[in-house]
């Protein structure tokens, strides 16, 4: 009879699940379907296709998919490749208390055809998948002006403490937060615009928040000190990279696909003002599916001079680049490159630039569906991301190893030296 | 005085336009926009952003767009590149003779990104792109079992005959024959499977009914004897082999992106039965966009268990001259007619020719339509991708255009009349 089972059926979401199917004839050709609805009600799906063995098994671990949503031996297929039902969704876990469920269907090939019907499937089951191990704290965050989610691994401690921003869509994101916490760090989730009394536009950056944040961090007894750490993406990553330079208790940040400059709104610290570099509109372009790319708005500007960019030489942490080769709303690469010129000119080696081929601007912890496209709030038309959908996965696997190894070794204190 | 000048302002569909924007601040950076509404009020749109020139010009047929819909010298970029507000949906003429598709072009003497109720353009012009030249007729028809509409061009004629044929998205499908018949040919758009009283879907492909069709038209008073030409699409360019294979009345055939095998359904002429070749369900592909990409759904039609599906191209008495798309997603078309152009020598005929367009989709149409890159397709819960890049898509549908009726006219009998 045929079977599908999956170990582990419960599970951290960065972490891979073994997915086999027995009970086959010998050769017999199977769908392996996943899906799940997210917190709206929106259905993600994506299916695969196997040859089952002469002994009528079939083994995500060995065996290549033929088709479907990806092709190749790749055992987390199924999820890296989910799509939306509803184009230019994107999947992003609000409630990271709750788990995905995520159902496994083992059904015959067939083509959706519309009025046709579709026999049951052979064998089901289904998948938990969480954004926090168990035993995490999640704390909201109300003090003086910051607004956040802390989140501790369970245990005394103290643990290194990471400040985690995000990009352009605004709010709190904490699901990147939740999971570093769940692998040892005190993560701190912060929110700097259109989320409770943030202002609901970004009109600039005030380093002060951020410092505050910072200290906040610090102060708490579970965070070890004398430093923290960020993991930026994005518009998060300009402002990471901007405490990185002006608050010296940044001792590791990482930057994912973020500009080495003031992008569009002024940052501020103190009496210094860094104005926004200017940006070309005209350059940006449309592709086939009429989906905008913004790379190209600073060719002009920032990517010819770098007069116009941070002074990233002036900070004292070390820096671990992630950068999305094929990223479409921003040149990541020619940022990151020149922002390690920079660095190389004034002899610092206090870097590491980690670049993918084919992967996108939206470089997320591992197994996460690759969103190419999606809308954002007060920009039509709507924008794209980049990424190859196989290439981006590899790229999230890897990335996320690197970055948690990055965080440890220089937040960790350095045990040889205290022999 | 700022203008927005397009000349002709009223022209068939695959003619070029000359546009011109005068009256500007010099070097400034405008953009230029270009909107449709279909017969189903379905909205395409198109931008381009472009830079004065010291006179306050701008000349499509020498200046550089610089960012939106398309990048470098193209001055029908506009037309090419418009695209669907509701992402997916293909523009088709349906009502070919009564009125045209209008496009206004709207121009802003600064760089507009998004759509914007309050900015207004500040010069407008209107272009109508008609498919029917003056003087073109337009008959139904409905003898015996042929179903379609015959154009003719003005005049005594008589004229040489074609029968064109489209593909999988059934009904009639008219906007190519009578631009064909805008240049002087006598074209019966002939129409398959669901449409009028003929079957709903396709089952088989009833060879005896397109014969019924190329003897109804070499009966015509208006159509020059003693052989008629086909221009065929997709499932339409299959059929359109078959018939150059088997129907004697067939002298000159066009095939844009077909198999020159028989897929999916049977094919049957008399006695003859040609099996089809089917699909392997497993191989089917989704794209990031959710678009099924079918070009990899056919094992290789040349393997050793497929020999009877396969078209015997050397039994065809006429020309024929293969049109593909190198990036056609939905088929391997340059496969396909590599390997009729390889059985064409190998039995020492030389009546074969291919064009083969890198970069070129599966929607090859007449020129400045707009590369359609994934649409819905009848039937399908997904939308089916074509492919093609937008600027080597336009340039390939300008070429072969000319070429298509530069090989009629070449293999054809022509009319002793002056057209």
């Amino acid at each position: 009879m045929a079977k599908v089972t999956a170990t582990p059926v419960s599970t951290l979401v960065d972490e891979p699940v073994h997915i086999r199917v027995t009970g086959l004839k010998p050769f017999q050709v199977v769908c392996l379907q996943a899906s799940l609805r997210d917190e709206k009600g929106n259905l993600f799906a994506s299916k695969a296709y196997y040859r089952a063995s002469e002994v009528g098994e079939v083994d995500l671990e060995q065996d290549p998919s033929l088709g479907g949503d990806y092709m190749g031996v790749h055992p987390m297929g199924l999820f890296w490749s989910l799509k939306p039902e509803k184009l230019l969704s994107r999947l992003a876990k609000k409630d990271v208390t709750i788990p995905y469920e995520v159902h496994i269907e083992l059904r015959e090939p067939h083509f959706p055809i519309k009025g046709v019907v579709v026999s049951p499937p052979m064998d089901s089951l289904t998948l938990e998948r969480w954004y926090v191990a168990p035993d995490v704290t999640r704390i909201q965050v109300k003090e003086g002006r910051l607004r956040g989610a802390l989140f501790l691994p369970p245990g005394e401690g103290p643990f290194p403490g990471v400040v985690d921003l995000f990009g352009s869509t605004g709010g709190l994101v904490e699901f990147r937060a939740s999971l570093l916490a769940s692998h040892g760090f005190a993560a701190f989730a912060l929110a700097y615009w259109a989320y409770d009394d943030l202002p609901s536009h970004l009109e600039k950056i005030d380093l002060e928040y951020f410092e505050e944040g910072v200290k906040f961090l610090l102060r708490h007894p579970k965070v070890l000190g004398p430093g923290v750490g960020v993991v930026s993406v994005c518009k998060g990553a300009e402002v990471g990279l901007s405490m990185a330079i002006n608050l010296k208790q940044i001792k590791a940040t990482v930057l994912i696909n973020g500009p080495n400059f003031v992008t569009s709104d002024p940052h501020v610290y103190h009496d210094q003002v860094d104005q926004p570099v200017p940006c070309n509109i005209e350059f940006v372009t449309t592709n086939a599916l009429g989906l905008a790319e913004f790379y190209r708005a600073f060719e002009e500007t920032a990517n010819k001079d770098s007069k116009y960019c941070f002074p990233i030489e002036k900070a004292q942490g070390h820096f671990l680049f992630v950068v999305g080769e094929d990223d479409k709303n921003l040149n990541s690469k020619v940022h990151a490159h020149q922002a390690t010129a920079q660095l190389i000119q004034s002899g610092k080696k206090n870097w590491t630039l980690l670049s993918y081929p084919g992967a996108g601007h939206l470089i997320e912890p591992p197994y996460a569906p690759l969103c190419s496209a999606s809308r954002i709030p007060y920009v039509i038309p709507s924008i794209s991301w980049g990424g190859d959908v196989i290439l981006h996965a590899a790229a999230q696997e890897h990335s996320w190893k690197e970055i948690q190894k990055f965080l440890k070794k220089h937040l960790l204190p350095d045990m040889s030296s205290q022999l | 005085m700022i203008q927005v000048i397009a000349s002709p302002s009223n022209a068939l569909a695959d003619e070029p336009v000359s546009i011109r924007a005068t009256g500007l601040p010099p070097s400034q950076t405008v953009t230029i926009k270009a909107t449709l509404k279909d017969e189903k009020e379905n909205v395409f749109q198109s931008k381009a952003f472009y830079k004065a020139n010291e006179a306050g010009e701008v000349d499509l047929e020498r200046a550089s767009a610089l960012g939106g819909d398309y990048v470098g010298v193209h001055p029908m970029g506009l037309f090419w590149s418009l695209k669907p507000r509701k992402v997916f949906q293909r523009l088709l003429k349906r009502d070919v003779m009564n009125s045209p598709f209008v496009i206004t072009l709207d121009l802003y003497d600064s760089v507009c990104l998004q759509d914007s109720v309050t900015i207004k353009p500040k010069a407008s012009q209107i272009v109508q792109r008609w498919f029917a030249g003056p003087g073109v007729q337009r008959k139904q028809i409905r003898e015996g079992r042929v179903r379609g509409a015959l154009f003719l061009p003005p005049g005594e004629g008589p004229f040489p005959g074609i029968i064109d044929l489209f593909g999988i998205i059934g009904g009639l499908v008219e906007f190519r024959a009578s631009l064909l018949a805008s240049h002087g040919f006598a074209v019966l758009a002939l129409a398959y499977f669901a449409y009028d009283d003929l079957p709903d879907k396709l089952l088989e492909i009833d060879l005896e009914y397109f014969e019924e069709a190329a003897n109804f038209l070499l009966a015509h008073p208006k159509i020059q004897q003693p052989g008629i030409g086909v221009i065929s699409t997709s499932k339409g360019a299959e059929i359109g082999l078959a018939m150059a294979c088997y129907l004697k009345q067939v002298v000159a055939t066009v095939c844009i992106n077909g198999s020159s095998a028989i897929l999916d359904f049977p094919l049957r002429y008399r006695d003859l039965v040609v099996t089809a070749i089917p699909r392997a369900q497993e191989r089917i592909q989704v794209h990031a966009s959710g678009a099924v990409r079918f070009r990899s759904f056919i094992d290789d039609p040349w393997n050793k268990l497929n020999p009877h599906s396969i078209l015997p191209v050397e039994k065809a008495q006429g020309w024929i001259l293969f049109i593909v798309g190198e990036n056609d997603e939905s088929l391997d078309s340059k496969a396909c007619a590599q390997r009729a152009m390889d059985q064409l020598h190998s039995h020492g005929r030389s009546s074969g020719r291919m064009l083969a367009y890198p970069g070129a989709g599966h929607l090859i149409e007449p020129p400045y339509a707009p590369c359609c890159f994934a649409s819905w397709n009848s039937g399908l819960p997904n939308p089916v991708l074509w492919g093609g890049d937008p600027m080597a898509h336009a340039a390939a549908q300008e070429h072969s255009w000319r070429e298509i009726q530069k090989f009629f006219r070449q293999h054809l009998p022509q009319s002793r009349s002056k057209l």
